[in-house]
């Protein structure tokens, strides 16, 4: 974009409005949030969803009352105001991540997953990096409730994208997109290689044929996780070797919980038990942080 | 590119095995196992009805066949994630299924419109949706030793059936025992087989004892049932995929304590449900149903899930059938409800609560109805129990259009009234079942009615 040249009679106004967009996508978020919304708005188009617009409003406002909430109580270090609305932006990010993933046909099993899901970002901390990705925090904390507490009506219907193999390209080339722009490709290729080469050798090694192999990995729900949930780069080592070494033990155990305990959720626990070794991981392995946003932009993250 | 030539190239080499061993089955056989033969024998095998009660891990299963052919010539060999004793098999009822079947059937409502000159007052009446009437069959056969790496673990006899449990070492193995032992398996049976005994699941095979039978008085084979506790939580379809003739259906009711449950690997989705369509589909409905059916599966790309029903045992409305005492749903498999109430059935039709123990004695029902072949569904089913309580029903509209005398003017409007709205109901069906239009109309007779003369609007103003 900063290739791009204007010609010389531009108006001022209009000049102001290419500065303003090429700042708006520097941050990735940005591309997080349109890739996210694009899929949302397709699954609400041409899937047969329990969709229903006040549970996606409810999260929606969850999860930013929660950081604007959360924003104030525990104070980032940066001063800076705009960087407080930038936040949103993450907000904005796990709430979708939580409208495409979760189901509930009880609005407050939906608020509590949106509030818990931001609220873990700031309690769950720490050198500025998260234990869990917030929107698998929430769909997991709500799970076990649901499973073990009672009721909270709370579920992940996994079966909802379909395995059409139209979806994986059009998921894996946009999501892709996004992970370059993050810089976090690596999780994702290291997460759905292995878990492709365990899922193969079960296959080879059961004697299936080989379309049952390629339906399970073209499940829509596994791309999903795999280039929008285990890529957040703020629970996420920061170190490459250690990122490669985090995303097979994820592959590996969500694995083992499909097929050893026949859980249809695996891989939402398993990151759920891997996240929070990203911070002895960060210990042993020294990197720079990931920041949303190039230095000149943010003199500080945000959350 | 490269990558989607392979895939394409396998999906074309899976389906020439397909053709193949088509062409070479002379049996039909279907369901989560497969019916073997031991005579050449037709048998034509395409609907299948499964309960499934669970609860955690606990699991009643209630297999029902609508096989037609000789009894004796038949056995059933289905894979079961455990090793089952006999005590953990029993006879169902026909008449459990029958019931549930008609309970969940998705339904015809009548409404009778009033007379446009009185006041409105509406009523409305249940049809009964389609019912499918079941019957089941099976076997005889000589069971031997030898060297097959296959174990008969369990050997006993409940009703009509004679029942072994075996486990295998290797397919090879179990594949010989099975042709030694007369049962005419179909070609492929060993590929298909081998996956299931490395999953360390055991066989289920049960052949029918036609004296059994004959002293049961029954001609068709009752379901046969089992209870057992296992993590896993599917339906075995691949091998009565093998010798398949073409699409198969599935009706699965699955009893939960918890709420809806659903396909956990592949889509499901809710039939189309709450239309209005002409009141002539009433002698028709079940051509219509099917017609609908396949089409919204067409349309689906054939590999969907449809969810038919869904809904608290405890109530329904309007109501296609009684719903289950809790006698029945105990027969049915459901096996966290309490003794059976002594009070039970007879009483009014629409919303008849049953007075349940206890929270815990609650079923919910979802009936799901899978079509499913080997080209879209290459893997089995498995389910997932979730905490969904959202009700739903394949639902019909009939509006019957008032037949009286209607001289007032808003008689009149209602007269002109009724050619759109026939002609929306045409255009639905015709949308739902993929049926020519103009036979449609002219089955409803659209053309007798008297055409809507687009009045200028200023004439009513100044009357």
């Amino acid at each position: 974009m900063q290739s791009l040249k204007f010609p010389l009679a531009m108006p001022r106004s209009l000049s102001k409005f290419f500065a303003f967009s090429t700042s708006l996508f520097k941050d990735a978020r940005d591309y997080q949030i349109i890739f996210l919304s694009v899929f949302f708005l397709l699954g609400v188009c041409t899937r047969d969803w329990s969709l229903k617009p006040i549970a996606i409003a409810i999260t929606f406002a969850t999860c930013w009352l929660t950081q604007i909430c959360m924003v104030s109580i525990f104070p980032s270090a940066s001063p800076q105001k705009h960087e407080r609305w930038l936040s949103l932006k993450s907000a904005t990010i796990t709430a979708l991540g939580l409208s495409l993933l979760l189901r509930s046909d009880s609005y407050s099993a939906i608020a509590v997953a949106s509030f818990l899901a931001i609220a873990s970002k700031f309690i769950f901390r720490t050198n500025s990096k998260h234990w869990f990705n917030p929107a698998n925090f929430g769909i997991v904390v709500v799970l076990l409730l649901d499973s073990f507490v009672g009721n909270s009506h709370a579920w992940v219907s996994n079966g909802q994208w379909g395995e059409d193999s139209l979806y994986a390209l059009v998921f894996l080339g946009l999501g892709g997109i996004v992970l370059k722009k993050v810089g976090r490709w690596d999780t994702s290729f290291m997460f759905l290689a292995s878990y492709a080469i365990l899922e193969g050798l079960r296959n080879l090694w059961l004697g299936w044929t080989w379309d049952v192999l390629a339906h399970r990995l073209t499940s829509g729900s596994l791309l999903l996780f795999a280039l929008f949930m285990i890529t957040d780069p703020r629970s996420i080592p920061n170190a490459k070797a250690a990122r490669l070494i985090w995303a097979l033990a994820i592959a590996v155990l969500a694995f083992i919980f499909r097929n050893v305990f026949f859980n249809a959720d695996a891989m939402f626990y398993a990151l759920f038990l891997i996240s929070p070794l990203t911070v002895l991981c960060d210990r042993i392995w020294n990197a720079p942080r990931f920041q949303w946003l190039p230095k000149r932009y943010s003199a500080l993250p945000s959350n | 590119m490269k990558k989607f030539l392979i895939w394409m190239r396998v999906l074309l080499s899976t389906a020439l095995a397909c053709l193949v061993v088509f062409a070479y089955s002379p049996a039909v056989f279907a369901f989560c196992g497969f019916y073997v033969s031991q005579a050449d024998a037709s048998l034509f095998n395409k609907a299948s009805q499964v309960v499934i009660a669970r609860d955690g891990k606990r699991t009643v299963l209630t297999m029902a066949n609508d096989y037609q052919g000789d009894v004796k010539d038949f056995a059933l060999v289905v894979p079961v994630p455990v090793l089952l004793k006999k005590e953990q098999v029993r006879i169902g009822e026909q008449k459990i299924i029958d019931r549930l079947d008609s309970f969940s059937a998705p339904r015809l409502v009548e409404y009778f419109d009033s007379d446009p000159c009185a006041r409105y007052e509406a009523y409305d009446r249940v049809t009964l949706g389609a019912t499918r009437s079941s019957a089941a069959p099976a076997t005889e056969a000589k069971t031997r030793g030898g060297n097959y790496q296959v174990t008969i673990e369990a050997k006993f006899a409940v009703g009509e059936y004679d029942i072994l449990i075996l486990s295998a070492k290797d397919s090879d193995g179990l594949e010989s025992w099975l042709i030694d032992n007369d049962y005419k398996i179909p070609q492929g049976a060993k590929e298909i087989l081998q996956p299931y005994i490395r999953q360390n699941m055991k066989f289920f095979v049960a052949k029918v004892n036609i004296a059994e039978l004959n002293k049961t008085g029954s001609q068709s084979l009752r379901p046969l049932m089992m209870a057992y506790e296992s993590p896993k939580f599917m339906l075995p379809i691949r091998l009565g995929m093998l010798n398949a003739n073409g699409d198969q259906d599935l009706l699965v009711y699955i009893l939960s304590p918890k709420g809806q449950a659903e396909v956990a690997n592949y889509r499901t989705i809710k039939v189309p449900s709450g239309d209005d369509i002409p009141v002539y589909v009433k002698n028709e409905f079940g051509d219509f149903y099917k017609s609908m059916f396949k089409t919204s599966y067409e349309k689906e790309g054939r590999k969907v899930a449809f969810l038919e029903y869904a809904w608290d045992m405890s109530s329904c409305d309007p109501c296609s059938a009684e719903p289950l005492s809790q006698e029945e749903l105990r027969k049915a498999g459901v096996f966290w409800i309490g003794a059976p109430d002594i009070n039970t059935s007879s009483g009014g039709r629409i919303r008849r609560p049953i007075p349940f123990p206890s929270n815990d004695g609650r079923v919910f029902v979802t009936r799901l109805h899978i079509r499913y072949n080997r080209d879209k569904f290459p893997e089995d089913l498995t389910f997932k129990e979730t905490s969904n309580q959202e009700s739903f029903q394949g639902r019909y509209v009939l509006r019957h259009a008032f037949k009286g005398e209607t001289s007032c003017d808003a008689g009149k409007e209602y007269q002109r009234s009724l050619r759109p709205r026939f002609e929306k109901e045409a255009k639905t069906l015709a949308r739902l079942t993929g049926w020519n239009i103009a036979d449609i109309r002219r089955k409803m007779n659209i053309a007798s009615l008297p055409t809507p003369v687009e009045k200028p609007f200023w004439e009513n103003i100044w009357k």
